[in-house]
């Protein structure tokens, strides 16, 4: 009887522990299996023409014939996008058309002084120009069809007027037949929405193809190119197709989110066939490929990490985490070494030891202010440094950020070197110095090597100690230790805060984070092969 | 000389007469007199010479001498002589301090805190305990090996030559000599001298004894303290141990603690039993284990002990 309740017990226990590490498995696989993938991403991913444009022009990567034979076939498909929106345009764009009749006004005017007429013939030239303007312009105004017949047929009749055959006022008359013809389909009280709605769907075909080809080319990098990606370019098709809307169904009720085709929201239009035209011809227009952007690693990125890839803030990372293990290495094995062997037992030692479990609680962002009090506005200044953040202040805040974890390791690791070994170098006639250095410190090694992982992971992820003591978003690598960096826990932080990017570039922000997920792991690795290695030569291997 | 301090006590003893007829042959004997009584004479010197290094002078004393762990005592008021170049074992249950006392001899104790001593221990006529001493020569000449074979993380060569280095040798050539001479001294050097570089750690445990042996010997010192060797050790390993024992006390000062009486009987010249911090009986080994003068010796020798 007592066997089988032994034996119950004993499955009972191994079956507890089995789930909870099954359930530890699936935690880790939950939080980091979506991140990663959705960082992956930033890596794997589909591309169209205009990453291949983005990175031929910004990094010289790819060969610029095969891309300009690609830019010349999807230019041509692209083309009957802009004519078809041109053509809408012009029938429903009052302000657009009331400008040019003022342009076409002005330009006639200028022309009429050098004809060598009389000042009255130009006064009734003039004032006669004026009223067909007028008339053009209550034309494009009216909602009402009547009207701007009447108006049209009016400014129709000079069409043979003497004064005005072959002179820039001609094109009073075009103009006012393309509108008339224009019109002649649409619901002319449906004008304003069909306007604000156009703006939208330009809007977005900037997005997606990039400025148009004869524009000049806009200053912001982010602005030169259309959607880079065919995940971006998918999402912003289905915006073009369909508007949304918050509408209220009942009163009382909570608005609700409904689509809209656009297709049928300017049927019977000119814009009509645009839509059908994009959704049929949408690969031709962006050529989509499978790409394995490992660059990414290792590009500068534009402002705002719009384009690009993560290499400045890989290098910084490595930079402030290295720099700052190298400060808290000796500084943490000195001071652990100094409470193990040399401080007796007494009330001072027993405060700093608290003092030292305090400071591993403590806040990162009290770090940081700390380190812009002290690093920056006084210890690096007294030695004749700029009082700036710079990538040393941010590696000694982050290095004082885990000398308590390093020093309590290192504390346990030279406690736990037996004391046979120190009683064989002091009978020997080593001193207590050469003990240590010889004897205790290397035996102690893969512990505080255990220290040094543990400070590094902490390290390379930290944001608020060196969110005023090194970091910056933008800039270039750093060329000295005075300089600040890029790092990819501020990048990603930065990425976030920046509104309305993080919406945009949501690969970029994950990327960044997997990349410093990924870049811990890695140091990581290599600290805990070299333990092993030391470990092993500790047991004789 | 000599032989004419001879010829003047015969000539008072015997008459001139005599003397004068037997002036021929006595010229003879006189000759060979004369030499047997310089060789008699020479050896007689040996003897003495040999006699004067064991009995004189001891290297290790200790005059009332008592150690305290805090209010705790180790060991109080120890008297003895270790006879120099003998193997002395010091034996006694648990907790009676045998290796309090060995310990601070080379004041290896010192590591733990709150310690207190009175009395005296002597070391080559030094009190060890005094405040100008150089504990790091008081070591050198004091060599230690643990219960446990506790050789350093590191290569075997690297395990000898530590107390050599230590010292100031950094020449290769010195250091190859030393770590030789010290592993044939620990009876090693056939075992090892193949794979120096390798991991003292990978040896067994008899050898790494071994090692901390040689590695003791490395300092040349004059005294070796051997707390418990064999206890960590199979027979075998043990026998080799103690056959190095002997063959040491030709040329060390050893004193050897031990649990186990066989051994101390085998190796050792003379004993000294503990009990509950104090030295009952210091005698020689074979007085301890045939004849003890104190009945607690007697008791725990024959197993009655408690």
């Amino acid at each position: 009887m007592r066997l089988i309740i032994r034996r119950i017990t004993d499955k009972a226990f191994t079956c507890l522990t089995g789930t909870s590490i099954v359930l530890l498995t699936l935690v880790l696989v939950i939080i980091l299996g979506p991140m990663v993938w959705r960082g992956a991403k930033a890596v794997i991913f589909k591309d169209t023409i205009e990453f291949r444009k983005m990175q031929l022009d910004l990094y010289n990567r790819g060969s610029s014939e095969d891309l300009n034979t690609e830019i010349a076939e999807a230019k041509n498909v692209r083309a009957v996008v802009y004519e078809i929106i041109n053509k809408f345009k012009h029938g429903i764009d009052t302000e657009e058309l009331i400008d040019k009749s003022k342009q076409i006004y002005r330009q006639f005017g200028k022309e009429l002084r050098y004809k060598g007429i009389t000042s009255e013939e130009y006064q009734k030239i003039r004032s006669l120009a004026r009223d067909l303007r007028d008339r053009l312009q209550a034309a494009f105004e009216s909602n009402d069809k009547k009207i701007i017949k009447e108006n049209i047929d009016y400014v129709l009749q000079y069409r043979r007027n003497e004064y005005f055959v072959d002179t820039t006022a001609a094109e009073f008359f075009t103009l006012a037949e393309d509108f008339y013809k224009t019109i002649e389909n649409i619901d002319l009280n449906k004008r304003q929405e069909y306007a604000a709605s156009l703006q939208q769907i330009e809007e977005v075909i900037f997005q997606l193809l990039g400025p148009k080809p004869d524009e000049p080319l806009p200053a912001l990098t982010m602005e030169r190119y259309g959607a880079t990606r065919w995940d971006l370019a998918v999402k912003l098709l289905d915006k073009l197709l369909w508007s949304q809307q918050w509408i209220q169904k009942e009163a009382g009720q909570p608005l609700v989110k409904i689509r809209f085709s656009r297709a049928e929201e300017f049927a019977g239009t000119k814009l009509e066939s645009l839509f059908g035209y994009i959704n049929n011809n949408f690969d031709k227009m962006l050529k989509p490929e499978f790409r394995f952007y490992w660059q990414y690693f290792i590009d500068d990125s534009t402002p705002g990490h719009y384009f690009g890839g993560v290499g400045p803030e890989i290098l910084g990372t490595l930079l402030l985490t290295l720099l700052a293990m190298l400060f808290v290495f000796p500084l943490g094995v000195i001071s652990a070494a100094y409470l193990v062997e040399c401080a007796s037992d007494n009330i001072a030692v027993r405060i700093i030891r608290m003092c030292i479990n305090t400071l591993a609680g403590v806040p990162s962002i009290v770090f940081g202010l700390f380190g812009l009090a002290f690093f920056i506005l006084f210890f690096i200044p007294l030695f004749g440094g700029p009082s700036k953040p710079c990538v040393l202040a941010a590696s000694l805040t982050l290095a004082v950020l885990t000398l308590p974890v390093m020093i309590r390791a290192s504390e346990e690791a030279i406690r736990s070197v037996p004391q046979a070994y120190k009683e064989a170098s002091l009978g020997l006639g080593a001193s207590r110095f050469s003990t240590l250095v010889k004897v205790t410190l290397p035996a102690a090694l893969p512990g505080i090597l255990t220290g040094l992982i543990l400070s590094l992971s902490r390290v390379a992820g930290e944001t608020a100690p060196i969110l005023f003591t090194g970091a910056v978003a933008l800039g270039p690598l750093p060329k000295s230790l005075f300089d600040p960096t890029r790092t990819l826990s501020y990048g990603s932080y930065d990425i976030a805060v920046g509104d309305r990017l993080a919406m945009l570039v949501p690969h970029q922000q994950y990327g960044m984070v997997v990349t410093l997920v990924l870049l811990i792991l890695c140091l990581n690795a290599l600290a805990i092969i070299l333990r092993a290695k030391v470990f092993r030569k500790l047991k004789g291997g | 000389m000599l032989a004419k301090g001879r010829e003047k006590m015969l000539m008072q003893k015997g008459n001139i007469k005599m003397l004068i007829s037997a002036l021929q042959t006595l010229q003879d004997k006189k000759e060979t007199n004369a030499l047997s009584t310089v060789e008699m004479k020479d050896k007689n010197n040996k003897v003495a010479e040999e006699e004067n290094k064991k009995c004189n002078c001891a290297v290790v004393e200790a005059r009332n001498f008592g150690f305290y762990y805090g209010s705790t005592m180790g060991v109080k008021n120890i008297t003895m002589e270790v006879h120099p170049c003998s193997v002395t074992a010091i034996i006694g249950p648990s907790g009676c301090g045998k290796s309090t006392f060995l310990r601070s001899i080379n004041r290896i104790n010192d590591l733990i805190p709150h310690i207190r001593t009175e009395g005296v221990m002597m070391v080559n006529g030094h009190n060890v305990y005094d405040k100008n001493t150089n504990l790091v020569n008081l070591r050198q000449q004091v060599g230690m090996v643990f219960q446990e074979p506790n050789p350093f993380a590191k290569s075997i060569f690297d395990n000898v030559a530590y107390g050599p280095r230590l010292q100031g040798i950094n020449i290769r050539s010195k250091l190859q000599q030393i770590v030789e001479e010290s592993l044939k001294g620990a009876a090693l050097w056939d075992e090892v001298k193949d794979d120096l570089k390798k991991s003292a750690l990978a040896l067994s445990g008899g050898q790494q004894q071994r090692l901390c042996i040689a590695r003791a010997l490395a300092t040349k010192p004059d005294i070796l303290l051997m707390d418990e060797p064999c206890s960590a050790l199979d027979p075998i390993a043990t026998g080799k141990i103690e056959d190095l024992i002997d063959k040491l006390q030709r040329d060390y000062t050893i004193v050897i603690v031990t649990h186990n009486m066989q051994q101390a009987a085998r190796v050792s010249e003379r004993t000294a039993f503990f009990c509950l911090g104090e030295l009952i009986e210091y005698d020689s080994t074979a007085k301890i284990f045939r004849n003890p003068s104190k009945k607690q010796t007697e008791d725990y020798v024959t197993g009655r002990f408690g």
